[in-house]
């Protein structure tokens, strides 16, 4: 029985906030490049919560806001408005002190491009070495071979880039967004320029880092053989999250995968375009409240349903 | 970060801009070396062109009463020393010692008329003897008849002058010309002074060793017997000196016009231009020492010898001191203007070393690096490859001979702070913001309001500064050292207004070429205006180096056109014909006839000149006989004006000025002749001088007359030398000049050499400069172009079109840019004009700026072409775009 205490502290706690307890949380996340007479939208309003620890990655046709998103997480870009938050730090409201801090000890950066990760006169040893000078942290040696043994690459130490292949930079550079222990690493189409196997192998070392070290990874991508092997997948289209894909090992060792709809914070939708092809759905629709599901029915359907 | 990595990954970038700030070290550093020892050359050269009674300094006093006399030599030599005492510093360092050069002491009378010879001889009715006691002249002459003077004895009758008794006997010696002029022989005894009598002998003739020996200038008397004419008399009277021994130098008492000399010669070699300024006032303070010597100038001018400096030297100086301010001026312009340019291909040099380690210098921004370190990292490559180079480029301006100049010293130090604060400022701004607000692949963005109104600002300063400039004029004390500030400042933001103009204005033209070649069928001149229409950025500096370069250059053209026509122009007004031979007495008839003769000679005009009494109120003028008809054929294409001759009954003349009031006048030339006033000629040059009356007459004047013509001048037309001239006319005392030598002579004077041999350097080295920039500029939007040319490979386009469309890129922007510059080195001398004081240079005054576009078009037609070779050798030598675009690849 519920008494009149209990509603009153029921009335007065307050509800959680949106993601409150999230690692990573985008809220209504605006993004807008001013040019010449043009404004280009590149994130209209995405929403994004991602948990401690988690391994997912983002998938979006070219031009849908990947890359912003990323630049935003990363502290490479400052968003136009809404919420960004990363291990607690506010992203829209650092100084350009905080924003050295935080690319310092909160993120690490894989770019796609295996060259543009590594400076090509330093050695593998080297570049893992230099955040940490640049953070001005006593250069572990130790650390800068430690983490290249973990991601498999302990052999390419002495090596310049030139001298490796491109997954072996691309591991190295893993160790590189590493180097310095931080929360999220966020990397950007870091299998692209790669065939199936390097990809293979540089996934697993993402996945290594996720798993061992406990870094939370975020990884944005066009390739299957990475989207199909994360817990979850988060897809973007016009500036904003559209779907979910959630991955789980079923009790005969299969993994299932369902893809989700994402329903934003008041409640909007995005139908996959497909399916509003396939049923010509356009402009209106009509939706029913049922009582474990809400329906959908195009306009002129409905209308005859109710006939 | 490894910096000395960084240097060593990118050694081809570091290595340009070591070399560039090497170049432009050692051409700043130098250049006002040999300024300077050009200077030192030329207050040399004018110190030597003048008497030494001029540059030396001379103390002079006159004993007034038997108390202040002088009479021992070893009393002269302990005042020299006491007066040397008290020079100035920098007088004391440029005179020369007590016995070299033309230092000395000496005592002298002047106006001692020889009242009667008591040995006999006969002289002129009007003589003077002076005496002299010089004891530095001992050792500089040598006695060819008698023995030197001795000590003074005493006469006690004079034969034929009862009245005077127990005279003085100086003993005297005299030069040779004295003897053979005057006809006063050794063992002659003259009877000297009008009042206080004292007789003087002459006990040998002496000879002078060296006649040029610059002693000699300071006792001109002792060496020459002169002849003088007498005003308002029809006889002349003659003037020597004799030298007394130091003996005779007691006898000297001041009833004489006695007067005493300490003479400090000047080692001219010692003066240098930058003491000059020092010097002048120094000069001035010595007076005033001097004066105080004597006890103030209230102290007994009868008791004591009051000492007074005599000398022109403040004076020369100062002359100099304007002539070297038009210089420095010049020669400041022109280092203002390599300065901007070669700082300007530094910063380009900086910018493409800057965009080579973008990559990596963002990485480290990335990785966690903060501004000041990836800044500090960035910095410190700049100074790594700058700051060597420029010392090196210092170190080696040390082999151009000349003094060291604070302005040689600041170079370095300058250079690597202009460098390395540039690089900062890019630096920063390039990797202050994480990610800048705009994304660069689509349009440009609009300026902003605040850099609008800046370049307005800088274009009105600009314009105001030179307006300011033209009717201010420039602050023309020559006392005042060093060159005006604001005569560089306007000049500099004359320029920079011009740039901001140009890069503002140089898209609508190109508009408007783009439209036509829009219609036109080939794809590559649309395609290359256009994208010249929208380069931006990148091309400021390219316009900063080019219009500036372009500007001085042509400005330093004009200058030396301008010298180069008026020193042609002083030339001729120097000999008044291509060569002329003239003398005081008449020319023989053969020796004109050898001279029309020779080959080479086209024609020749004679004429007749003399210094003839006007009337009878001794106003002298110049007459000249000449047929002026004859004259004008003879000078025509040259700068030479020449009027009509005179016309009319009886003898027609042109007059100067002073004469305009008389309708006619008697002269005595070969005869007592009347001249009819026709008309009003001032000067014929290199025939009179200017300001002298002048009566100019046909040639047959004297004919008509009643007597002959005469010729004493011969102006010849033609190409012939001095020497083959000389030979032929074969007369000793006739004065022969031509044109040539006369050139030379204004020519060849270490200033002007300077100026011009700087300017040739200037654009030499501002032409290599521009051509460097075009080139860099392109090596830095290589990688771009790269990327938009293997684009359009894809689409079809050539290795040949491509290379063509990389030079019309930039072809555009060159040539507005030098159109521009070749405007502003044409306005400069106007906005410079009255600042600017070439005359010193010219011989004469440079009246204008002869607007000759021809050396101007060439320059800046060849620096166009230079640069847009320098364009099409890095297209056609530069990375090739051989392949197209793949697939898959982003362009």
């Amino acid at each position: 029985m519920t008494t009149l205490s209990d509603l009153e502290a029921q009335a007065t706690r307050r509800a959680p906030a949106f993601g409150e307890h999230a690692h990573i949380l985008c809220d209504n996340l605006v993004r807008i490049y001013k040019t010449e007479g043009v404004e280009v939208v590149a994130l209209q309003g995405l929403d994004l919560l991602i948990e401690k620890g988690e391994l997912i990655a983002i998938v979006g046709a070219s031009g849908s806001g990947k890359s912003t998103l990323l630049n935003v997480l990363s502290g490479l870009d400052v968003p136009t408005a809404g919420l960004a938050r990363v291990a607690g730090m506010d992203l829209l409201s650092m100084t350009a002190k905080d924003r050295l801090r935080y690319r310092r000890s909160v993120v690490g950066f894989i770019w796609q491009q295996t060259a543009r990760n590594l400076l090509p006169y330093l050695t593998a040893r080297e570049n893992v070495m230099l955040p940490m000078k640049l953070a001005g942290k006593k250069a572990g040696r130790d650390r800068a071979d430690e983490l290249l043994d973990l991601l498999g690459v302990a052999d390419c130490a002495p090596r310049r880039p030139g001298q490796m292949s491109g997954g072996e930079q691309q591991r190295v550079a893993i160790a590189v967004a590493l180097a310095n222990s931080p929360e999220v690493i966020l990397a950007d189409e870091p299998t692209g320029e790669l065939d199936s196997d390097t990809s293979e192998e540089v996934f697993g070392a993402l996945r290594r880092a996720n798993r061992e070290l406990g870094v939370t990874a975020v990884i944005v991508t066009h390739d299957p053989l990475v989207s199909e092997q994360v817990d979850r997948t988060v897809g973007i289209r016009d500036g904003r999250t559209s779907s979910e894909t959630l991955r789980r090992t079923s009790e005969d060792g299969d993994v299932i995968a369902e893809e989700y709809a994402v329903l934003d914070r008041v409640g909007r939708l995005q139908l996959p375009r497909d399916f509003t092809n396939a049923l010509a759905m356009e402009r209106r629709v009509r939706l029913e409240l049922e009582r474990d599901h809400i329906g959908v029915w195009p306009a002129g359907a409905g209308e005859e349903n109710g006939d | 970060m490894n910096v000395w990595q960084l240097v060593k990954v990118h050694r081809a970038a570091a290595l340009v801009l070591a070399l560039l700030a090497l170049s432009a070290s050692l051409l700043l550093a130098a250049l006002p070396r040999g300024f300077e020892t050009a200077y030192d050359e030329a207050v040399h050269g004018m110190l030597r062109d003048v008497s030494a009674q001029q540059t030396d300094l001379d103390v002079t006093a006159r004993p007034l009463s038997a108390e202040a006399l002088i009479g021992n030599p070893a009393d002269f030599e302990t005042r020299y020393a006491e007066f040397a005492k008290h020079l100035p510093r920098d007088l004391r360092e440029a005179v020369v010692p007590l016995g070299q050069g033309t230092s000395h002491f000496s005592a002298k009378t002047t106006g001692t008329p020889v009242d009667t010879r008591l040995d006999g001889s006969k002289g002129a009715s009007h003589e003077y003897v002076d005496f002299a006691w010089v004891p530095a002249a001992a050792d500089r002459v040598t006695w060819v008849e008698g023995t030197p003077p001795g000590p003074s004895s005493t006469l006690a009758r004079v034969p034929g002058h009862p009245e005077l008794r127990n005279l003085k006997v100086i003993e005297i010696g005299l030069v040779t010309e004295a003897r053979d002029k005057m006809k006063i022989d050794a063992g002659a005894v003259l009877l000297l002074g009008n009042s206080y009598p004292v007789v003087a002998r002459v006990t040998g003739i002496y000879e002078v060793d060296d006649p040029a020996d610059r002693f000699w200038e300071h006792n001109y008397e002792v060496t020459r017997a002169i002849i003088r004419p007498i005003p308002g008399d029809t006889e002349s009277e003659w003037l020597t000196t004799g030298l007394v021994s130091d003996e005779g130098l007691a006898s000297l008492d001041e009833r004489r016009e006695l007067s005493y000399s300490w003479v400090y010669g000047l080692d001219r070699d010692a003066v240098s231009a930058a003491d000059s300024g020092a010097m002048i006032a120094q000069v001035d303070d010595y007076s005033r020492i001097l004066t105080d010597l004597a006890g103030g100038p209230y102290s007994s001018m009868f008791t004591t010898l009051r000492y007074e400096l005599v000398t022109g030297l403040d004076l020369v100086l100062t002359d100099f001191l304007s002539v070297l301010r038009t210089a420095e001026t010049l020669l400041y312009l022109l280092l203002g203007g390599l300065a901007v340019v070669s700082i300007g291909v530094l910063a380009l040099a900086v910018q493409l070393l800057t965009e080579r380690m973008r990559t990596a210098l963002s990485l480290v921004r990335a990785r966690g690096a903060s501004l000041g370190q990836v800044v500090r990292t960035g910095a410190a490559v700049i100074a790594l490859a700058v700051l060597p180079a420029t010392l090196l480029g210092y170190g080696l301006s040390y082999l151009v001979p000349g003094p060291a100049t604070l302005v040689g010293h600041l170079v370095p130090v300058v250079l690597t702070l202009t460098t390395v604060l540039f690089a900062v400022g890019r630096l920063a701004l390039a990797h202050r913001r994480p990610l800048k607000d705009t994304r660069a692949d689509v349009v440009s963005a609009r300026s902003s309001p605040r850099r609008v109104a800046l370049e307005v600002l800088v274009v009105l300063l600009g314009l105001g500064g030179a307006y300011l400039l033209r009717s201010r004029g420039v602050a023309s004390d020559a006392q005042e050292l060093g060159a005006d500030p604001f005569l560089m400042l306007a000049p500099a933001g004359l320029a920079l207004a011009a740039g901001i103009l140009t890069l503002r204005l140089y898209p609508l033209p190109l508009r408007l070429f783009t439209r036509i070649a829009g219609r036109r069928p080939g794809a590559v001149p649309f395609l290359g205006l256009t994208l010249a229409a929208r380069s931006r950025g990148g091309a400021a500096l390219p316009v900063l180096i080019l219009l500036p370069a372009l500007a001085v250059s042509v400005f330093g053209a004009l200058v030396s056109g301008a010298i180069g026509d008026t020193q042609s122009r002083a030339a001729w007004q120097d000999v008044g014909a291509s060569a002329r031979v003239e003398r005081s007495a008449e020319i023989p008839e053969d020796v004109v006839a050898r001279v029309e003769a020779l080959p080479g000679v086209n024609s020749v005009v004679r004429a007749g000149k003399g210094n003839v009494q006007v009337g009878i109120g001794g106003l002298r003028a110049t007459v000249l006989s000449i047929d002026l008809k004859d004259y004008r054929e003879l000078v025509a294409g040259s700068p030479l004006t020449v009027p009509d001759p005179p016309r009319g009954l009886g003898i027609p003349a042109l007059m100067s000025k002073t004469l305009t009031p008389y309708k006619e006048l008697e002269i005595g030339w070969h005869t007592r002749m009347k001249v009819r006033n026709m008309g009003r000629l001032d000067e014929l040059p290199g025939l009179s001088f200017p300001g002298e009356n002048l009566i100019v007459m046909p040639f047959d004047g004297p004919k008509r007359a009643g007597l002959r013509t005469y010729t004493n001048i011969l102006l010849i037309d033609g190409d012939v030398d001095r020497a083959t001239l000389e030979r032929t006319v074969g007369l000793n005392d006739a004065e022969i000049e031509t044109y040539a030598t006369s050139l030379v002579d204004v020519r060849d004077t270490p200033l002007t050499g300077a100026i011009t041999l700087a300017f040739t350097i200037a654009t030499v080295a501002m032409g290599v400069y521009a051509l460097i920039a075009v080139i860099v500029a392109l090596v830095i939007g290589a990688a771009d172009r790269t990327k938009a040319l293997s684009f359009l490979r894809t689409l079809g386009l050539s290795q040949q079109q491509a290379r063509t469309l990389t030079v019309l890129e930039v072809a555009p922007l060159i040539v507005l840019t030098a159109v521009a510059g070749l405007a502003l080195g044409l306005v400069l001398p106007l906005v410079l004009g009255p600042g600017l004081d070439l005359s010193a240079f010219a011989g004469l005054a440079v009246t204008d700026f002869p607007l000759t576009f021809t050396t101007p078009a060439l320059l800046a037609a060849g620096l166009t072409a230079v640069s847009i070779l320098g364009a099409f050798a890095h297209a056609t030598a530069g990375r090739r775009v051989t392949t197209a675009l793949r697939v898959g690849e982003s362009s």
